[in-house]
């Protein structure tokens, strides 16, 4: 499956994602790099006090028996953490300005599938709440992921709703975001509201930027919003662009209020760009 | 008249609402282009002026008013210089041809005016009436064709030849008035501008249909008169033009062979005024027998064209000599003044008299002091005399002994001989050497002057009878006879009572004898009697000129001096070898010029120009506009984008092929495989030959050798590159420009570097010397090529592959040259270059079958072999060089391991 090679290809390029755990779910699993905390795992930790309630079993006998208290052996926790990935599938994203561009959908698949090899490689666990594909790890993992985007059907679906992610949940949201802002704004809330942390990654196409036209031109949307006649399309560039901007302010507003991160795309632009960015605040939380 | 004018004028008026439709196309914007966009939310508002008075570009609109006025002006058809409209009603256009000889010279002009009366006739929706004045080939009477109509007229006057015989008007007079007379016609005549003195009565009969007559003049045939000397040398024709003379022109008469080939060509003026011109002919020496044909060149007609018969050969003349026999000393050889005589009008062979008379005999045998013919020989020489042949026997010391040895009378003289020499003005005699007596006026010398140096000193004398003044052709002063002859079946027998050299007199000196006999060499010109039967036709000339096989109406030719017509057309008649030319030209005589009575409208044919239908040209443009009109309504609707005509634009600019890339894959196909080259000559029947050639060459050194050889190429030594091609085939043909300097350096370069060049001069038919015609010289003027020699016995070339002896072509003979051989040549002693003129590629062409283009001739398939072998040979010296030349050192070698 080529889309599946090519986001190998892009994903080797970068080190194996470590995903920081950040806090105890109830999606945690076994997994294979220590969480530098207590808990469940093989390798040693550290002792602690023996507090009442402790299982007698715990108590390490052994260095109890060098001091006077009784020491319990606490090893480190071992765990993996599950990423939530999510890629806009509605018909907006099937677009290109030009023959020479990725469609937005194809990018953001491109990179989803990417940041998934990268994650599957550092042992975490990927779901895909939109196609139904649970938490899962693995080799053969990315080339499920990748069968399950390819078949799932474009429409015209808003953002993910909590109900399909646990509490606590990390997610990446591909998008354009080209919602009414407080469409979205309700989806992040949701979502905050059930603890998930979210990175939101906007992916536009340059011309969605610049609108580079001109004449007389009927614009008509993908997603029956309707047509508008402009007269002359490079009469209205300036205006165009100031509400494109004042639309991402606002999602970034939205991604701050929730704690979440917002960051822009664009299709002529590398993708590993974009990987990288996504890499780093994955690995920084 | 000429100008601008419609077939449908009232379509014009459409015109008039081009105003509505600007005003219609103003009011209608174009759809705006739809363009596909997500963020569309964000536009929504933007705009909130309302959109109502967008405007269609003006340039659209003066497209589409262009392609309105267009297609309207196609529909009204417009004409520049129209022909005169005809005038109204319904009678039909009587439109009468001249296609006699004399319309033949612009036929194609004619034609055209043909068809323009056509398509006049059809605008008129007239019926039309054809009149074609010339008798018809078939032989049967003049009659007029139609009323039909005008479509169908055109495909007849379209099949309208002009005939190899002069019209008949007075015929034609008589079927104009047997049309009927209901209504009034019009009438139009294509005249050839000649009277055959009925051409008012035909101009009245036109009239007297009614609608008036305009009569057509274009330009007149002109006459070629054949020579009055028809085996002389130089050849005398006349061209005569019975036309409008007015003006110079200048004619160019030419000879030919039976296969095309100009023997001799001459040109002359006819200033303004002159009516004649005699132009003479030099052909070359030996090619006298092949002469077919003289005409005029450039001009099609039977009147135009000689056709050279069977009277036109030279005479092979045998010489055989008896008694003492060649003599060490030129002068005294008793031939010596025989070959000098005959040898400008006749073929000439020598040998032992059996040998003569042998397969092919002379028609004339020149016998010089041979004292009796015995035997065999005398049996087949009683036979070929009565078959025709004219023997001329010479006396002489010997003939002079074998009569007084008494005996035998020898058959073979014209009359009997009394024994023994008669001398005058010896030491011992009182008799003085005799003069010649004039000619008798009725004898075949009748009319030679006799110079007054001539004297005999001995002669032979005949046994006076009472036949002997009947048989004398020429007599000395005294009455004796001088030449005597004697019939003999159908040939002759004739002797001249000296002899051959200027031992018995000095006549061999004196300008008479040349003159002498060549009137007895004319004796035996094939003449078919007059009593043979009539002659079959054989090849007849069309009205053009062209040599036909016999059709129509034509039958057999009872007397040579019959006028040409449907019946006899002008051509070679009887069977092969006894061929009799009919000419139309001196039956034609002195045609008067067409006068024409009063009342006649007199035009030209190319008079105001040619009708010009201009609707063609404006319904494409109308088409063109409107793809273009389509083009830009897509364009502005954002369908066809720039980018995609740019695309189309390129796609049509790579379809037309660069001169750069062609170049490159020049030399690519080139240089890819071996192959060989024939130089391009601007001669496409050469150019064809060569590569057909080259290609069998290459298929034969395919199966005979390891060799694989691609298919050869044509260059252009102008433009390609030469130097991938180990062998360089160059046909010398008449047209070819020399090669521009840069060429000669790239030839010169592609010499240095190993190269081998073959000229074949023969190319366009054997080179008529074997010489320099300066072809050759002027095509390789600059090239650095070697001191040239006959190929040696022993050169590389006769044993590169094949041990060869001789290297024919399609023709043999000819001298094969290739680089002299010196010490320490360039090329390691390799040829680069060899000259024949053998026509090689005529001998390798083959279809793709492997059957071969051109017959090898005299050797047929034999010397074809030979030809292919010697074609292995050039390739393998073009591509091994030297190497087999070593092989004259393996004695040598040998020996020297042997010791």
């Amino acid at each position: 499956m080529t889309r599946t090679l090519a986001a190998q290809a892009l994903a080797s390029r970068l080190p194996p994602l470590l995903v920081a755990a950040e806090r105890v779910a109830a999606t945690v699993a076994a997994g294979v790099h220590g969480r530098r905390r207590t808990g469940s795992g093989d390798s040693f930790w550290q002792f602690r006090r023996y507090q009442p309630g402790d299982a007698a079993s715990a108590v390490d006998w052994r260095q109890s028996a060098k001091a006077d208290r009784l020491f319990v052996r606490e090893n480190e926790w071992a765990a993996a953490q599950t990423v939530w990935l999510w890629r806009d599938p509605s018909p907006s994203m099937d677009w290109a300005s030009a023959a020479a561009l990725p469609a937005k959908r194809e990018r953001a698949e491109l990179l989803l599938l990417a940041l998934a090899a990268l994650l599957l490689r550092g042992g975490e666990r990927v779901a895909l709440p939109a196609s139904g594909i649970g938490p899962t790890s693995g080799a053969a993992a990315l080339e499920r992921l990748g069968t399950a985007l390819a078949v799932e059907a474009v429409a015209a679906t808003a953002l993910p709703q909590p109900a399909g992610l646990p509490r606590h949940a990390e997610a990446v949201l591909l998008s354009d975001f080209l919602l009414p802002l407080e469409a979205v704004e309700a989806a992040v809330r949701a979502l905050a509201a059930a603890g998930t942390v979210g990175h939101l990654l906007q992916v536009l196409d340059p011309a969605e930027e610049t609108l580079p036209f001109s004449g007389r031109i009927r614009f008509a949307g993908l997603e029956d919003e309707g047509a508008t006649v402009v007269r002359r399309a490079e009469d209205v560039r300036d205006a165009y662009r100031a509400r494109l901007l004042a639309h991402r302010d606002g999602l970034a507003a939205i991604a701050r209020a929730a704690g979440w991160s917002f960051a822009v795309h664009h299709t002529d632009a590398s993708p590993q760009t974009a990987l990288l960015a996504l890499h780093a605040r994955l690995g920084e939380r | 008249m000429s100008g601008l004018a419609f077939a449908a004028p009232w379509a014009l008026a459409a015109l008039a609402v081009l105003p509505v439709l600007w005003l219609l196309l103003r009011v209608t914007p174009p759809p705006p282009r739809l363009v596909r966009f997500p963020p569309v939310r964000l536009l929504f508002g933007l705009e909130a002026r309302e959109d109502a008075a967008a405007r269609t570009p003006w340039w659209v609109l003066a497209l589409r008013l262009l392609l309105a006025v267009t297609a309207i002006l196609a529909v009204a058809g417009p004409l520049v210089n129209p022909a005169a409209p005809l005038v109204d009603g319904s009678g039909p256009l009587v439109i009468a041809v001249d296609d006699g000889w004399a319309a033949a010279r612009d036929w194609p002009a004619r034609s055209a005016w043909l068809s323009a009366q056509a398509d006049r006739a059809e605008r008129a929706g007239k019926p039309v009436i054809v009149v074609a004045t010339a008798p018809p080939a078939e032989g049967g009477p003049l009659a007029v064709a139609g009323p039909m109509a005008a479509g169908e007229a055109r495909r007849l006057l379209a099949a309208l030849q002009p005939k190899p015989w002069p019209t008949d008007r007075a015929a034609a007079a008589a079927a104009v008035q047997a049309i009927p007379r209901d209504t009034v016609m019009a009438a139009t005549w294509l005249a050839d501008g000649l009277d055959d003195g009925a051409g008012i009565a035909f101009a009245r009969a036109l009239q007297s249909l009614g609608g008036g007559l305009e009569v057509v003049a274009a330009r007149t045939g002109r006459i070629l008169i054949p020579p009055e000397e028809q085996g002389g040398d130089p050849l005398t024709a006349t061209v005569r033009r019975p036309g409008a003379a007015d003006r110079l022109e200048r004619v160019a008469v030419r000879a030919m062979d039976g296969r095309g080939t100009v023997l001799a060509r001459t040109e002359a003026d006819l200033p303004a005024g002159e009516r004649e011109v005699a132009v003479s002919l030099r052909l070359p020496g030996g090619l006298h027998n092949r002469l077919a044909r003289l005409d005029i060149e450039d001009e099609a007609g039977a009147a135009a064209v000689v056709l050279a018969d069977e009277r036109w050969r030279r005479r092979p003349v045998g010489l055989a000599a008896g008694g003492a026999g060649a003599s060490a000393a030129p002068l005294l050889d008793p031939l010596y003044y025989l070959r000098r005589a005959l040898a400008p009008v006749a073929e000439l062979s020598e040998g032992e008299l059996s040998a003569l008379l042998g397969e092919r005999p002379p028609t004339v045998l020149m016998l010089a002091d041979v004292p009796a013919i015995l035997g065999t020989t005398a049996r087949a020489m009683t036979a070929w005399m009565e078959g025709g042949g004219v023997l001329v026997r010479f006396a002489g010391p010997a003939v002079a002994q074998a009569q007084s040895g008494g005996g035998e009378p020898d058959a073979f003289l014209p009359v009997p001989l009394r024994a023994g020499g008669r001398s005058l003005g010896g030491a011992l005699s009182w008799t003085v050497p005799q003069g010649l007596a004039p000619f008798p006026e009725d004898g075949p010398f009748a009319g030679l002057a006799v110079p007054a140096d001539v004297q005999v000193r001995t002669q032979v004398l005949a046994e006076p009878t009472a036949e002997l003044a009947a048989h004398t052709w020429a007599r000395l002063a005294d009455g004796t006879p001088l030449v005597t002859a004697a019939r003999r079946g159908k040939g002759w027998a004739v002797l001249v009572h000296t002899t051959a050299n200027a031992e018995w007199s000095n006549l061999a000196l004196s300008g008479l004898f040349p003159e002498l006999l060549q009137r007895l060499t004319r004796m035996a010109e094939g003449r078919p009697e007059k009593s043979a039967g009539p002659l079959p036709p054989a090849a007849l000339l069309d009205g053009f000129g062209r040599l036909t096989p016999p059709g129509g109406a034509a039958t057999a030719l009872a007397t040579a001096d019959t006028v040409p017509g449907p019946r006899h057309p002008p051509g070679l008649y009887g069977e092969s070898g006894v061929r009799v030319a009919l000419h139309l030209g001196p039956a034609l005589g002195w045609p008067a010029p067409l006068a024409l009575p009063t009342g006649v409208k007199a035009a030209t044919i190319d008079g105001g120009g040619h009708e010009i239908d201009l609707r063609p040209g404006l319904q494409t443009a109308a088409l063109l506009l409107a793809l273009l009109d389509l083009a830009a309504a897509l364009a502005l609707r954002g369908v066809l984008r720039a980018r995609t005509v740019a695309v189309a634009v390129a796609v049509a600019v790579a379809a037309t092929p660069a001169a750069a890339a062609e170049a490159e894959s020049f030399a690519l196909d080139a240089a890819l495989s071996t192959r060989l080259a024939a130089v391009r000559t601007g001669n496409a029947a050469v150019d064809r030959k060569s590569l057909a050639g080259l290609s069998g060459l290459s298929r034969a050194i395919d199966q005979r050798s390891t060799l694989h050889l691609a298919e050869p190429m044509a260059v252009d030594v102008e433009r390609d590159p030469v130097l991938f091609f180990p062998l360089l085939y160059w046909p010398v043909t008449a047209t070819q420009p020399a090669p521009s300097a840069a060429a000669v350096e790239r030839l010169n370069t592609y010499l240095r570097k190993g190269g081998l060049i073959v000229f074949d001069r023969a190319a366009e038919g054997p080179p008529l010397n074997d010489g320099g015609d300066g072809r050759l010289e002027a095509l390789t003027r600059g090239l650095a090529l070697p001191a040239l020699a006959p190929l040696p016995a022993d050169h590389v070339l006769t044993r590169s592959f094949y041990l060869l002896a001789g290297q024919p072509g399609r023709f043999d003979g000819g001298t094969v040259w290739v680089e002299a051989a010196q010490g320490g040549a360039a090329n390691d002693g390799v040829t680069p270059v060899v000259v024949g003129a053998a026509d090689w590629a005529g001998a390798w062409a083959a279809d793709a079958a492997g059957r071969p283009l051109y017959p090898a001739v005299p050797g047929g398939e034999r010397q074809r072999e030979s030809a292919l072998r010697f074609g292995v040979n050039l390739v393998m010296v073009a591509l091994t060089g030297n190497y087999k030349a070593d092989q004259v050192h393996l004695p040598a070698i040998m020996e020297r391991l042997r010791r």
